[in-house]
């Protein structure tokens, strides 16, 4: 597998959308609800269609738009999307209208708006893409069937680009329902050192992180997908180990190939529990960050955590919000994300330059 | 290649792929008065409902207390019997994943608890269950499938672009064998989408009339095992059919609208006559999306006249039958199209009398039988502009 990553385009939590920013003041805040910065839309999207788009779908968008620009297209040959949660928002409207007007004097936008696929749709109709199109929804695993999708279609179909994203929003109905499942992490409980964590819960984020990948290295190329792979069924810290050993024999890398880990604990300290233990041993040696830091817990945040890594290996730096005592003297030239969703859904990504 | 090599199917046709059948040979429609789903619209309406209660469905999948909503029960029905026919026993014998598709997931519990949680403050923890994906992790968990694991939400084409998958994931050599397919339950949530959208049929749908007036919505669950042709010739498997070809495009056109031309499917159909190395002509017969609507049968039609010209092979929409089942339509009428295919046989379209004006197209409204199918094409278009068809084959 190689895929290069050409153009990125991420909103989240942080300034990610002016980069030089984001290295210079992202950090870490302790609030359960972590929201993203947005950008203004206008920029990116007709004021026409801006005017009926819920908040995910403008996240998403947009987030397209600046990685085709960044890779100097203005159409692709396949659009491929996963999001954990769907179109909440508009489903949430709809679903609160009904049940209060017991089924009466209802209007369809939120309605056709409300399916998974409403932002795949959305840009293919503002770029004109007749071209394979796609939307996967695995709970913590939808970003990463998008990259296994997007390897075949690069497979497949020789130079091509496909535009690739990872999206989900935390808008406050939902964060509420999270709240009373006891799923968000209490205010007094949130600490800076999220590994260190003693509680339960998480802090909820929200993001779209979209790339476009081809199978073609070109001037605008900033990084390689060397491997992606997912697992739901990992019995404890050793076999997530043997897992990994298998992961890096199979893309061709030693412990000692990687500059940095990032790594996908939630906060929530039962179910990092196994990624801590295997961590401890497995990277005794590896630099090593928790990415949720800055963008929140959510369904597609290993979409966030690899525009991290591909923006790192880039630029040839790392946010100091994000790692401590990084010594800034190594190249940094392979980075390994594990991400874990709810410890059940688990996956890997490499990133490398090229 | 890619063969089919068990089906399991459930919907207001029947519980399983016999019953279906049954119903299919004697043009009986699962279509009527809506029983389960507590809608205000019920008396007014007729539905394509799965006739059986939670509790029912629940006892018919033998399990107890399990928590799994409607959507979720459907799934493992139908992946249950597709997995007795496949004959496979041993789920870790091969590299075998799971692909659902559903477009309402956990709704049909969430508008029901969401409800207390708005009018009385009462919360039960319904969110947990309410992502779309969640029934495709339960039914995997409770088969043991860890290979792979996925689900697709593009609306109406869901299902076919499920099957599409796995059939892109075994000539990838990623996986050898793979359940694949859709499940959706009827709810108040989709029920009023359509309603909104004014393209219900409070009385059966007519696909392909020229007075069509809308769809009727249905439910149900179907999955196909697709396994590689090393499986096959390795255990010496009987095969149903073969996935001959699967295409994926986008209409571009509008949100939920089709365009008149039927540019997306058009796009759809010809993609998937490239893989199967088919020209036109080699198409015996055609399941439609067919769903009843004014602008969907249209556009399917000028579709179909782009790419067969003047020689349109045979077609007919089943949806008169199961009603539209969303996510799980595409997998529901590939079951139905391997049906046909093993059967030599043509399922009508149902209530479908008076040509339409707009389109020579017409289509086969009596049971045909004895009609030699060696290659089926089967449409699925959804919201989004998604258009996905799958051609089937005999072996």
């Amino acid at each position: 597998m190689a895929m290069y990553i050409n153009g990125t385009g991420c909103i989240s939590h942080q300034n990610t959308i002016d980069v030089d920013a984001f290295f210079e003041r992202s950090h870490i805040d302790c609030l359960p609800l972590l929201v993203a910065q947005e950008p203004d839309y206008k920029d990116y999207v007709p004021a026409n269609m801006l005017r009926r788009m819920s908040h995910i779908i403008k996240m998403g968008v947009a987030a397209a738009k600046i990685s085709l620009q960044q890779a100097g297209l203005e159409n692709v040959d396949a659009i491929i999307t996963g999001t954990g949660l769907g179109c909440f928002e508009d489903t949430d409207k709809f679903l609160k209208t009904l049940i209060e007007n017991n089924e009466q004097l209802l209007t369809p936008t939120s309605f056709i708006q409300s399916t998974h696929n409403t932002v795949a749709g959305q840009i293919a109709l503002l770029i004109k893409c007749h071209n394979y199109n796609f939307t996967y929804t695995q709970q913590g695993l939808s970003f990463e069937s998008v990259l296994i999708d997007a390897n075949m279609f690069l497979n497949e179909n020789k130079s091509s680009n496909v535009l690739v994203g990872g999206l989900d929003e935390a808008i406050q109905p939902y964060y509420d329902l999270l709240v009373k499942a006891g799923h968000i992490k209490k205010q007094e409980d949130i600490i800076t050192e999220i590994e260190k964590n003693k509680t339960h819960g998480f802090c909820l984020g929200e993001g779209a992180s979209f790339f476009v990948l081809s199978n073609q290295k070109n001037k605008t190329t900033k990084a390689q997908i060397k491997g992606v792979k997912t697992f739901t069924s990992i019995k404890g810290a050793d076999d997530l180990q043997a897992k990994l050993n298998n992961f890096l024999l199979e893309i061709d890398l030693s412990i000692n190939n990687l500059s940095l880990v990032l790594s996908g604990n939630s906060g929530d300290f039962e179910d990092d529990k196994t990624l801590n233990q295997s961590n401890k041993i497995f990277f005794s040696k590896t630099d090593i960050a928790c990415f949720k830091t800055l963008c929140g817990e959510y369904f597609t945040a290993s979409a966030f955590a690899l525009w991290l890594a591909s923006t790192i290996i880039e630029k040839q730096k790392v946010p100091k919000a994000l790692i401590h005592g990084y010594n800034g003297k190594q190249e940094l030239k392979n980075i390994l994300i594990i991400n874990q969703y709810r410890n059940t859904e688990y996956s890997f990504m490499c990133v490398s330059s090229c | 290649m890619v063969f089919v090599t068990g089906i399991g199917i459930i919907s207001a046709i029947g519980k399983n792929v016999s019953e279906t059948l049954s119903s299919l040979l004697e043009s009986r429609t699962g279509i009527g008065k809506i029983n389960h789903l507590q809608t205000i619209h019920k008396d007014n309406y007729v539905a394509g409902e799965v006739n059986y209660s939670l509790q029912e469905l629940e006892n018919l999948a033998e399990l107890k207390n399990s928590n799994y909503n409607r959507t979720t029960l459907l799934s493992l029905l139908a992946t249950k019997e597709a997995l007795t026919s496949a004959s496979i026993k041993d789920i870790s014998s091969h590299r075998t994943g799971f692909i659902s598709a559903s477009s309402v997931g956990g709704m049909c519990h969430s508008e029901l608890l969401y409800k207390d949680f708005l009018e009385h403050k009462l919360y039960k923890n319904f969110i947990d269950t309410h992502y779309t994906g969640s029934h495709a992790a339960d039914v995997a968990k409770h088969f043991g499938i860890t290979d792979y694991i996925t689900t697709i939400s593009t609306a109406c084409s869901s299902a076919a672009n499920a099957i599409m998958l796995g059939a892109r994931l075994i000539n990838n050599n990623i996986l050898d064998r793979v359940i694949v397919g859709g499940t959706d339950a009827l709810c108040k949530f989709t029920f009023n989408g359509f309603n909104t959208l004014m393209i219900l049929d409070k009385e059966w749908c007519k696909p392909f009339d020229n007075n069509r007036k809308g769809l009727n919505l249905g439910e149900g669950a179907a999955y196909l095992v697709l396994e590689s042709e090393s499986v096959v010739k390795a255990e010496n498997k009987k095969t149903l059919a073969i996935l001959s070809g699967y295409g994926n495009a986008n209409d571009a056109f509008h949100q939920t609208a089709s365009s008149p031309d039927g540019q997306g499917a058009y796009a759809a159909i010809q993609k998937a006559l490239e893989v199967a190395n088919l020209s036109p002509n080699k198409i015996d017969y055609v399941n439609a999306h067919g769903t009843g609507t004014a602008n969907n049968d249209s556009s399917e039609a000028a579709a179909m006249q782009n790419i067969f010209k003047e020689s349109i092979p045979p077609f007919s929409s089943t949806k008169a039958f199961t009603g539209h089942t969303l996510a799980a339509a595409a997998s529901i009428e590939a079951v139905i199209t391997i049906l046909s295919i093993q059967q030599n046989t043509i399922f009508p379209n149902l209530n479908c009398s008076t040509p339409m004006q707009d389109t020579p197209l017409f289509p086969i409204t009596s049971l045909q039988k004895n009609v030699e199918l060696n290659h089926v094409l089967s449409n699925s278009f959804g919201f989004g502009g998604n258009c996905s068809s799958l051609i089937f084959s005999k072996n």
